[in-house]
């Protein structure tokens, strides 16, 4: 009986698994093939046309890589050091408004893009940051800082306050305490809340869509029209190249994180 | 007098922020309600919602999102829950499974479209292994399961990208509790399986109906996989919002903004109900400790 429950639980796990790496390797196959036709399972004809194709491009792949990872890396920086600061006022101080505030810094979690882009559309243009890089940052901010205040709030409210007054007692100032004492030790808070925000912001589509009003060439703008034109090559040899420079940025930042953390001690979270 | 003011300093560019996205919530609102100044409509009204809710097109976009986000995040909730059930309970809950668990997380939604697009469609992959096992004779038996009305390629890329979401979000809390309660009360004589729901799942029920909230709102408002899979007729409520937003005739921007509207309130009222989720659970979590 245990061992046929057992079985059960790796077979579904094992489903589970193939359907999640299924996709990928299709979307890899896809990237070199030639001709894949009705019935076979496998292409028929490899070639590397989508991807030289790409490449050949240089110029444009260039500029769209660039702006791309830039758009993503600032917003997330920027949600980084915001967040940093809400979670520290919410976790640390009571104050009136706390509760108010909490409640709005959770709602662009909840509401979605969609349905606030065009007004806040309308908004931008009065202020003339429609179809502009800046307009397209504050939009993606928007979006990504409710994932980044709740990582630095669990991370603040487990480091505490405790060793950075011990910090204040023995002479710091507060900017001091904060930098050499809590700062230290919320090195992997920050870089995974720096990921989550990274992704939110690569993830865009609509967002960028309106409010750059196609001047602001990101990775899902350029690949969504070949998508819907049926160049299925490209669009798969597009979103090989920026999986891959995700995963890249993922495993260099956990890579700095574990390192970061065996090399702290971990007492400081006693 | 300094400490007092410390924690609003902090907040200044939080509340910037907060400014513009409610800036961009109200002018929406406004809208919906017939007010554009510029378009000389100023008086309030709520025909636009009426008549959203009545034309029988723009009612069946309604229904139609409503349908497909409530499926979507219920099934993605009970099989997510049931996957994270079997990890914990085989103690898979870190390491190389966790990695496979997060590459949905990563990838864009206009990316899972694609997926989608190779494995389901009547020239993907599915279609063809059905050939090869006999089970369909032509291309054009296979089901249509993308661009179909009831949006069943849709609801297939949520279930893909947000199972393992819903995994990622429970499972630290599981285990947590699984190993520190669940020992006391396998001590006390229940088996695993009693742990597990009369011990683990009641004290996660919080983080899953969070889980689910989070999932019904983003599907009922994300325009990408709707506009990529999505059938002409009916249109997902944010495809049709979009469409009425860049309708020629500016006359029917209130439109647009009464569909936009509609997400709004749904999504504000599940944002209220998700706050109150997480206080409770945090201050379940801090008695706990």
């Amino acid at each position: 009986m245990r061992k046929k429950r057992v079985t059960v639980t790796n077979m579904v796990l094992a489903c589970f698994v193939f359907t999640i790496i299924l996709p990928v390797v299709v979307l890899l196959l896809w990237t070199v093939t030639e001709r894949w036709a009705w019935p076979d399972l496998f292409p028929q004809v490899f070639s590397m046309r989508a991807l030289a194709g790409i490449f050949q491009k240089g110029g444009t792949l260039t500029r769209i890589f660039l702006s791309s990872i830039m758009i993503s890396s600032v917003v997330a920086v920027l949600s980084v050091v915001i967040g940093t600061l809400t979670a520290r006022a919410l976790v640390l101080y009571e104050f009136r408004g706390k509760g108010l505030i909490h409640f709005l810094t959770v709602l662009p979690f909840m509401v979605p893009a969609t349905a606030f882009a065009m007004g806040i559309q309308i908004a931008f243009i009065k202020m003339g940051l429609n179809n502009t890089v800046m307009g397209v940052v504050v939009s993606h901010l928007i979006c990504s800082l409710p994932y980044a205040v709740r990582l630095m709030m669990d991370g603040t409210a487990a480091v505490g306050d405790r060793l950075e007054e011990q910090a204040r007692v023995l002479g710091a100032s507060a900017v001091q305490a904060f930098v050499r004492v809590t700062l230290p030790v919320l090195v992997p808070v920050l870089l995974s809340a720096f990921s989550m925000s990274y992704i939110v912001s690569f993830s865009q589509y609509f967002l960028t869509l309106l409010i750059g009003g196609g001047q602001v060439r990101t990775f899902t703008v350029v690949m969504v029209p070949y998508l819907l034109s049926g160049e299925r090559n490209i669009a798969c040899a597009y979103s090989v190249i920026f999986l891959g420079v995700t995963l890249a940025v993922f495993g260099i930042f956990e890579k700095i994180a574990d390192r970061w953390s065996r090399n702290m001690d971990t007492e400081f979270y006693a | 007098m300094k400490r007092k003011l410390t924690p609003y300093l902090l907040l200044v560019p939080q509340i910037l922020l907060t400014i513009l996205f409610l800036i961009g919530l109200v002018t929406g609102i406004t809208q919906s309600l017939g007010v554009i100044p510029a378009f000389g409509l100023t008086e309030p009204t709520l025909m636009y919602y009426k008549e959203v809710l009545t034309k029988p097109d723009l009612l069946k976009s309604v229904l139609f999102s409503l349908k497909l986000a409530f499926s979507s995040a219920l099934m993605s909730t009970a099989a997510g829950v049931c996957l994270c059930a079997m990890l914990v309970l085989s103690r898979r809950t870190k390491g190389k499974m966790m990695r496979i668990v997060q590459l949905p997380i990563i990838v864009p939604h206009v990316v899972v479209a694609l997926f989608v697009i190779n494995i389901c469609s009547q020239n993907g992959l599915l279609a063809r292994v059905c050939y090869r096992l006999g089970m369909i004779g032509e291309q054009q038996e296979f089901p249509m399961l993308i661009y179909d009305s009831h949006g069943l390629g849709i609801i297939f890329a949520y279930l893909w990208k947000e199972i393992p979401f819903i995994v990622y979000f429970v499972i630290a809390l599981m285990a947590n509790i699984d190993g520190k309660l669940g020992e006391a009360s396998v001590n006390l004589g229940a088996n695993r399986f009693q742990t597990f729901f009369r011990v683990t799942l009641p004290l996660c029920l919080h983080a899953i109906c969070s889980g689910f909230l989070i999932i019904f709102v983003f599907a009922l408002g994300a325009y990408e996989l709707p506009f990529i899979l999505g059938a002409t007729a009916p249109k997902a409520l944010p495809v049709q919002a979009y469409i009425q937003y860049t309708h020629p005739d500016l006359r029917n921007r209130p439109y647009a903004m009464a569909l936009n509207g509609m997400i709004i309130v749904i999504s504000l009222v599940s944002a209220w109900v998700y706050f109150v989720l997480m206080r409770k659970n945090m201050k379940n979590l801090t008695i706990r400790e």
